[in-house]
C-alpha cells in the first residue's frame, strides 16, 4: 500500500497570553491508500488539532509550527493560498465534529453544494450542480426534493448525512471525520457509519476518524493511533491496540470502555486528569497517571519508536507482548531527532 | 401573506392602543385647556359669555359636557379622518402644520437611515475581517469616539466650523430661499446642498453601529460553518459576505427597527440648530407655547413612524432569515 498523506513531526501552538501552548507535539503518522485511520484520544489531546492541520484550517491563535504535512508527495504546508484553496475539498474534504452547526443557516442546501462545485470551477451551469447534488443526496439517501430545504428543517442524522454528501462531492482521496457521530443516538451512529463504510468500500478514499469512543473506533479502523496530552503515544492495528495494548494508557483506555461484543468486564477509569498544557514537566506526560511509571520516566521523554513491523509505542516501560518481544528502533531516525531537539527548545 | 396579514394586524392594534393612551394621558391630569383659557381670561379681565365657551369648544373640537367615552370615539373618528385638531401657536390644522415641517424631517432621517446603516454595517464587516489589526483599532476606536459626542455639541461645532466659519455650507433652510420648489436639477441640487451638514452630524453622531455590527461579524466567523466555507476552498471574498455578513446583518436589522423612534427625536435637536425647516422647528416652538394639540399630533405621527419601521424590518427579516419563514408559515 502506498502512502497517501505523511505527516513528520507536526507541532501545532496556541498563543495565550501566558505564552505558546504546544496543542500537538511531535506527531508523525501516515495513513496509507484506501486506509481508515482512528485517532482516539481523551478531549484536549489534539486530536481535532491534527485534523484541522492536515487542511490547514488553523487560524490565529493556532499555528502549525513545526514538522510537515505531503500529501501525495506535495508538501501542504508550502502552498500558496490559491493552491490551498483548490487542495481543500478536492484533495481531503472534512465532516466536522458540531456537522449541526456547520451549514449556513440562511442558505439552502443546495446553494451550499453549488458553492463547492463552483469554488473549484467544476460545474459550468447552476443546473449541473444541482443534478450534482442530487446525485450526492441519493448516495445518502436523502429525498432529492429536499435540496432546495434549509439546513433547520432537517434532523441532526439528515444533516449529518447532508454534510458527508456535501464531503464526497468532489470524490476526495482523504475524508477527515472529526467527531461525525457525536452528537447522535447510536442507532443513527451506527446508520451513518455503515454508510460511509459502504461509501469508502465503493470510492476508495482513505478516512481520518477520530471519536473518543474507543470501541466504536476498533470496529471501523484498520489502524489506530492513541494520543495523550498532544503526543501521538502508540500506533498499531485496531485489532491489538485493546487486546495487546503496549503503552500503559492504551491500556487504561481498553479498561474504560465496554466491549460492543463478548462478556461484560469491570471497567476500570485511568486515576488522575490530563496535563496542564501550559506547564509541562519533564519526562513522560503520562507519568503521573501511569502504575508503571518508574524515576526515569519522570525525567526522560520517551520517544515514538516501532516496536515491531506494525506498531509503534512511545513508552520507557512498554507493556509486554507474549509472542512479540521485540527491540523497539526508532520510527524514523532522520527526522525525529533534529527536530525533538527544536521542539524542546520551543518548550 | 398570512405573515404579512398578521403582522398588519399585529401593528393595527399597536397603533390603537397607542392613540387610546394619547387620549387619555392628558385627560388624566388636572385641569383642562378650556378652562385654563378661561381662567386667563378671567384674569386679565377678559369677559366671559357663554358664547366665548361655546366657540373655545369650537375651536378646541371637544365639549366640558360630554362623557368621556363619548370624547374618545369623537377623537378616533375624527384622528382617521385626518382631522387632528387646531394649534394653539400657528392658528392652523394641526394636520398642515406637521404636514409642512414632516416633509424635510422625512428626507432627513431617511436619508440618514439609509447613509448610516450602508456605511456602518460595511465598515463593521471590513473591521470585523481585519480585526486585531491597525485598520481596526483605528475605525472602531475613532466610531467610538465620534459617536460619544453628545449630539448639541457635534452640531454646534460642525455648524460653526463648516457653516458659520468656512462657510462651505450654508447655515440655515432646506433650499435656497429665492428657488421655487420645482423639479428641476437647481432645486434638487440645493435641496442635496443644504442636505449635507446636517446629515453629516447624524450620521457621525450614528457611528456607534460600527461597533454593533463588528461584533455581530465576530461572533458570526467564530461559528463552524465559517470554517466549513474555508474547508470547502470557497473563496474569503464570499465567505465573508455569504457566509459571515449575511448572518450577522440579521441583527441589525432589529437594531434599526428599535432605534427609529430614537432617531426622530434626535433629529429635532440638528434641526433646530442647523434651522433646516423640519418638525424640530415646530415641535420646539410648540412644546415652549404648550401646544398640546400639535404635540399630541407629532406623538401620533411618530407611533406610526416607530409602527411603520417595525412593520418594514419583520418583513426584511422574514425575508432574509429561512428559520423565522419556516417557524410562522
Amino acid at each position: 500500500m502506498s502512502k497517501l498523506v505523511e505527516v513528520k513531526n507536526l507541532c501545532v501552538d496556541y498563543i495565550t497570553f501566558n505564552g505558546r501552548v504546544r496543542a500537538v507535539s511531535d506527531v508523525s503518522f501516515h495513513i496509507n491508500q484506501g486506509e481508515i485511520l482512528g485517532l482516539a484520544g481523551e478531549s484536549g489531546c489534539g486530536k481535532s488539532t491534527i485534523a484541522y492541520s492536515l487542511m490547514r484550517l488553523h487560524r490565529p491563535p493556532a499555528l502549525i509550527s513545526e514538522g510537515s504535512i505531503e500529501f501525495e508527495g506535495r508538501d501542504v504546508l508550502a502552498m500558496d493560498d490559491d493552491q490551498l484553496r483548490e487542495f481543500r475539498w478536492k484533495e481531503t474534504s472534512m465532516v466536522f465534529q458540531s456537522a449541526m452547526n456547520c451549514l449556513n443557516p440562511v442558505k439552502t442546501i443546495e446553494y451550499q453544494f453549488w458553492d463547492i462545485f463552483d469554488a473549484h470551477g467544476l460545474v459550468s451551469s447552476r443546473d449541473e450542480s444541482i443534478e450534482k447534488a442530487k446525485e450526492l443526496l441519493r448516495i445518502v439517501d436523502i429525498p432529492t426534493e429536499r435540496l432546495f430545504d434549509y439546513p433547520h428543517q432537517f434532523s441532526g442524522g439528515m444533516r449529518q448525512r447532508v454534510v458527508i454528501a456535501m464531503a464526497l462531492a468532489l470524490k476526495p482521496k482523504l475524508l477527515i471525520m472529526d467527531e461525525p457521530t457525536t452528537a447522535l443516538d447510536v442507532v443513527v451512529q451506527r446508520e451513518i457509519l455503515q454508510k460511509v463504510y459502504q461509501l469508502k468500500e465503493q470510492f476508495g478514499f482513505s478516512i481520518l476518524f477520530i471519536t473518543h469512543d474507543l470501541s466504536l473506533m476498533v470496529e471501523l479502523c484498520d489502524r489506530i493511533g492513541i494520543m495523550y496530552s498532544g503526543k501521538l503515544v502508540e500506533l498499531a492495528p485496531a485489532k491489538q491496540i485493546l487486546s495487546q495494548p503496549l503503552h500503559p494508557y492504551a491500556h487504561g483506555l481498553g479498561d474504560s470502555f465496554p466491549t460492543l461484543h463478548g462478556e461484560l468486564q469491570e471497567m476500570k477509569g485511568i486515576p488522575g486528569t490530563p496535563l496542564d498544557l501550559q506547564n509541562v514537566p519533564p519526562g513522560c506526560r503520562f507519568a503521573p497517571r501511569c502504575f508503571k511509571a518508574t524515576a526515569a520516566c519522570r525525567e526522560q521523554e520517551p520517544q515514538l519508536l516501532q516496536a515491531n513491523e506494525q506498531r509503534w509505542v512511545a513508552c520507557l516501560e512498554p507493556l509486554k507482548i507474549a509472542s512479540q518481544a521485540q527491540q523497539p528502533e526508532p520510527l524514523t531516525q532522520s527526522h525525529s531527532e533534529p527536530s525533538e531537539t527544536t521542539c524542546a527548545e520551543a518548550l | 401573506m398570512k405573515f404579512i396579514l398578521s403582522r398588519l394586524g399585529f401593528y393595527l392594534l399597536a397603533f390603537v392602543t397607542a392613540v387610546t393612551i394619547n387620549f387619555f394621558l392628558p385627560r388624566m391630569m388636572p385641569g383642562d385647556p378650556i378652562k385654563s383659557f378661561l381662567g386667563r381670561l378671567a384674569m386679565n379681565g377678559g369677559q366671559i359669555t357663554p358664547e366665548t365657551i361655546s366657540a373655545l369648544e369650537a375651536l378646541y373640537g371637544y365639549s366640558t359636557s360630554t362623557p368621556l367615552w363619548q370624547q374618545f370615539f369623537q377623537y378616533l373618528g375624527s384622528v382617521l379622518a385626518g382631522d387632528w385638531g387646531m394649534s394653539t401657536r400657528f392658528f392652523q390644522p394641526v394636520f398642515e402644520v406637521l404636514g409642512r415641517g414632516m416633509l424635510w424631517t422625512l428626507l432627513l432621517v431617511g436619508t440618514y437611515l439609509i447613509v448610516s446603516y450602508t456605511l456602518t454595517t460595511l465598515l463593521g464587516i471590513y473591521v470585523a475581517w481585519k480585526r486585531g489589526t491597525w485598520t481596526d483599532s483605528v475605525i472602531t476606536v475613532g466610531s467610538v469616539v465620534v459617536s460619544s459626542i453628545p449630539s448639541v455639541v457635534m452640531a454646534l461645532v460642525m455648524y460653526f466650523i463648516f457653516a458659520s466659519n468656512l462657510g462651505w455650507f450654508p447655515t440655515s433652510y432646506a433650499y435656497h430661499p429665492s428657488l421655487d420648489p420645482a423639479f428641476s436639477g437647481e432645486f434638487i441640487g440645493s435641496v442635496a446642498y443644504h442636505l449635507v451638514l446636517p446629515l453629516l452630524c447624524m450620521v457621525a453622531l450614528g457611528m456607534g453601529n460600527v461597533m454593533g455590527m463588528r461584533s455581530n461579524m465576530i461572533n458570526q466567523l467564530g461559528e463552524d460553518f465559517i470554517v466549513m466555507g474555508w474547508a470547502k476552498g470557497v473563496r474569503d471574498r464570499k465567505v465573508m459576505l455569504h457566509y459571515g455578513a449575511r448572518n450577522a446583518i440579521l441583527p441589525m436589522i432589529t437594531s434599526f427597527a428599535m432605534s427609529v423612534g430614537a432617531i426622530f427625536g434626535g433629529s429635532l435637536i440638528i434641526e433646530i440648530i442647523f434651522n433646516y425647516p423640519g418638525l424640530g422647528q415646530v415641535m420646539f416652538q410648540a412644546m415652549l407655547a404648550r401646544d398640546y394639540p400639535l404635540i399630541q399630533g407629532y406623538l401620533l405621527i411618530m407611533t406610526m413612524m416607530v409602527l411603520g419601521a417595525n412593520f418594514i424590518a419583520d418583513c426584511l427579516l422574514f425575508v432574509l432569515d429561512p428559520r423565522l419563514r419556516t417557524q410562522l408559515d
